[in-house]
């Protein structure tokens, strides 16, 4: 700021002098801290080199447990330095902008897979060197969006549904209709996710469409159909509402399984549900970048997150589903018959998961979010 | 931000000792404002003159080839669901810098002349301490304040006070943003207030002013430039505030830094809409900026005329 703006002194007034520099160092403080505060700080990782034996991971808070990695490092002698991301696009960034370079492995989810393949970003992994491949769900042998699993490696995946409080939900939800037809009573207590693909698509889903649309009419027609919903609709949000509907303020929440079932853990009020009709899928998965150093590293902890016991464990404090059923199996079956962490077939069958479409339907679904977001 | 080469200083001491052009005449000027001069060069202006080249590139896109140069990024700024976005955005950027403005005067005025002595920087602490926690977290904090079964609500029951649901409203934003910058505006007015010449005020009361004559005449008039330099901080600042419409806005608070941050980091990657709309965020700033130059000269010009 150009020092015009502050007032300059206009008599000398010695004594004021320390308040003045006390002022002015309680200012600079000040910005300091609000400047500290910003977020999306890029930060280049040290070193990573191809010689030393460190193992660099970038990838989503909470999903690297300290005890597991001290395992590795027990095992392998390979130290583990993990960086986090919290969204697929901030990693895509990154790596695209050449701050990756030290990354031997990251953990895309689905539809960031498809888009790293086509942008060269990710290593054919070479399947000879993994071992426990057998041990994936068949769901997740050959995944829509990385056909036979040749550049990724699926880690864990959930679902989207609805977390409701049963104190002021009049009903129990079982599909996504529920709330176009209780509007009224919900008026003002229910929010959706902060986020166009999962909540257009909810809309596209009760029309019966599918999430990964690329016809303008059907995009056009779940514009319609959230708008309808719009006045009711708290707000979207994807993480801040926990407070409100542990409190009862909030009735239902659209959210990612993980969250919820955090949740439902805290209190019994909160119930979370997979619509019948079907959601969307989500799966992360562990990949290779094509600059990264240490390959052997990055292929032994894919191997060491392949094992059984380990992918249990992985999966057993936080509350996302494994996609290894051999990990599944050793599940305890207080675990493994939870149907909102692990739903029945049928619901999977309908379910989809998101998938990179056209640049021209990205627009669309965009310019229809910034319209329903600013009703 | 505007002026990023400040013209060199020329030491009026070596120019009355008629020193002709030797390399201490340039190495200090040069020493002196070379490391901030490097700084603004390589985190202000090259950035910002990408931005420009990158919202001239239009439907330019992370990871597609570009085609040529055009201002259809800037075209698309008009469209009307964009303008009413940037409305919103300065409606709340505006409503909060005069409700800190409003909130933030007393306080100040209080501060800097009321307050006893030695208690004043203990004050002063006391009040920006806030700052010292994250925004997020402050933003948390006031969801858990203004949720319809929260805390206010709980104290308005206690007055016999009707409950009000304003999480979730544009109320929670201004309440929100007007809490996190208050303590900018109060520091820049303190700072203001603390320089009033007092001996002005007692003149204008033996000459017969009423208070109220004399705040607004001499008070006001004084601290002007205080109170411009804290309204642009305040404005700035809640213009490209992100946390705050997002968490307690409610359903229809987008605003123009969530919808910057939609095109670059969101499903569309439009880098090309993305930064036509930072440089028009970057434009209204500078223009603030531009217009207190203005105004703040005339009124150091008035005040010494006087």
């Amino acid at each position: 700021m150009p020092r015009k703006f502050l007032p300059t002194p206009r008599n000398s007034r010695l004594g004021s002098w320390p308040r003045r520099r006390f002022l002015q160092s309680t200012l600079a403080a000040a910005v300091g801290v609000s400047l500290t505060n910003c977020r999306q700080a890029i930060t280049a990782p040290q070193g990573g080199s191809a010689n030393d034996n460190t193992l660099h991971i970038y990838t989503w808070a909470n999903y690297i447990d300290d005890a597991l990695a001290a395992e590795f490092t027990q095992r392998t002698g390979t130290r583990v330095v993990v960086d986090i991301f919290d969204s697929n696009e901030v990693m895509l960034t990154k790596l695209k902008a050449g701050g990756g370079g030290a990354y031997s492995l990251v953990y895309p989810s689905d539809y960031m897979v498809s888009e790293m393949i086509e942008a060269g970003l990710l290593t054919t992994l070479d399947h000879a060197r993994l071992q426990g491949l057998d041990n994936l769900k068949t769901k997740w042998q050959n995944p829509p969006y990385d056909p036979d699993n040749a550049h990724s490696i699926p880690f864990n995946w959930g679902t989207t549904g609805l977390l409701f409080n049963q104190d002021v939900t009049p009903g129990t939800p079982t599909d996504w209709s529920f709330l176009w037809e209780n509007k009224e009573a919900l008026a003002r207590r229910i929010t959706l996710l902060d986020d166009m693909r999962e909540t257009l698509g909810v809309a596209l889903k009760t029309l019966g469409f599918s999430y990964n649309t690329n016809d303008p009419a059907q995009i056009s027609a779940a514009y319609d159909k959230l708008r309808e919903l719009q006045p009711y609709i708290a707000a979207f949000k994807t993480t801040g509402f926990e407070n409100e509907i542990l409190a009862g303020d909030l009735a239902i929440s659209m959210a990612y399984s993980s969250d919820a079932i955090a949740l439902v853990k805290e209190d019994d009020r909160l119930q979370y549900i997979i619509p019948t009709s079907g959601t969307s899928l989500w799966t992360d998965t562990m990949a290779i970048p094509t600059t990264a150093p240490n390959v052997e590293a990055a292929y032994q902890w894919i191997n060491f997150m392949l094992e059984p016991e380990v992918a249990k464990a992985a999966v057993e404090r936080l509350f996302f589903a494994t996609a290894n059923q051999a990990a599944f199996d050793l599940l305890p079956a207080e675990i493994r018959n939870n149907a909102e962490l692990y739903p029945p077939d049928s619901v999977l069958a309908r379910s989809e998961g998101i998938q990179s479409i056209s640049t021209a339907s990205n627009d669309l679904f965009d310019r229809y979010w910034t319209q329903i977001t600013s009703a | 931000m505007a002026d990023s080469a400040p013209p060199k200083p020329i030491p009026p001491v070596w120019t009355q000792l008629g020193e002709r052009l030797t390399p201490r005449r340039w190495l200090g000027p040069v020493a002196l404002l070379g490391p901030a001069g490097l700084w603004l060069l390589l985190l202000l202006v090259i950035p910002t003159l990408l931005i420009l080249e990158i919202s001239l590139v239009p439907g330019l896109r992370l990871g597609q080839p570009a085609g040529g140069y055009g201002l259809d990024n800037y075209l698309q700024i008009l469209q009307p669901v964009y303008l009413r976005v940037m409305g919103r955005s300065l409606l709340f950027a505006l409503g909060s810098t005069l409700l800190c403005l409003g909130l933030g005067f007393p306080v100040a005025y209080w501060l800097a002349l009321m307050s006893p002595r030695r208690w004043r920087n203990l004050l002063l602490v006391a009040f920006i301490l806030p700052l010292w926690t994250s925004s997020l977290l402050r933003a948390y904090a006031w969801i858990t304040i203004l949720r319809s079964s929260g805390v206010l609500n709980t104290i308005f029951q206690l007055l016999s006070l009707p409950p009000q649901n304003w999480l979730n409203t544009p109320t929670a934003v201004f309440i929100g943003l007007t809490y996190s910058f208050l303590p900018y505006m109060v520091l820049i007015l303190y700072a203001s207030l603390e320089k009033l010449d007092l001996r002005l005020l007692e003149a204008a009361a033996d000459l017969g002013a009423t208070p109220r004559q004399q705040f607004w005449q001499i008070t006001v008039p004084q601290t002007l430039p205080g109170i411009a330099a804290g309204s642009l901080l305040v404005f700035i600042a809640a213009l490209g505030d992100f946390v705050v419409p997002t968490l307690l806005g409610g359903a229809s608070s987008m605003n123009i830094s969530r919808l910057i941050y939609n095109q670059f980091l969101g499903p569309t990657r439009a880098w090309g809409f993305g930064s036509a709309l930072s440089m028009v965020l970057i434009l209204a700033v500078s223009l603030a900026i531009a217009l207190l130059l203005k105004y703040g000269d005339r009124s150091t010009v008035t005040e010494t005329s006087q």
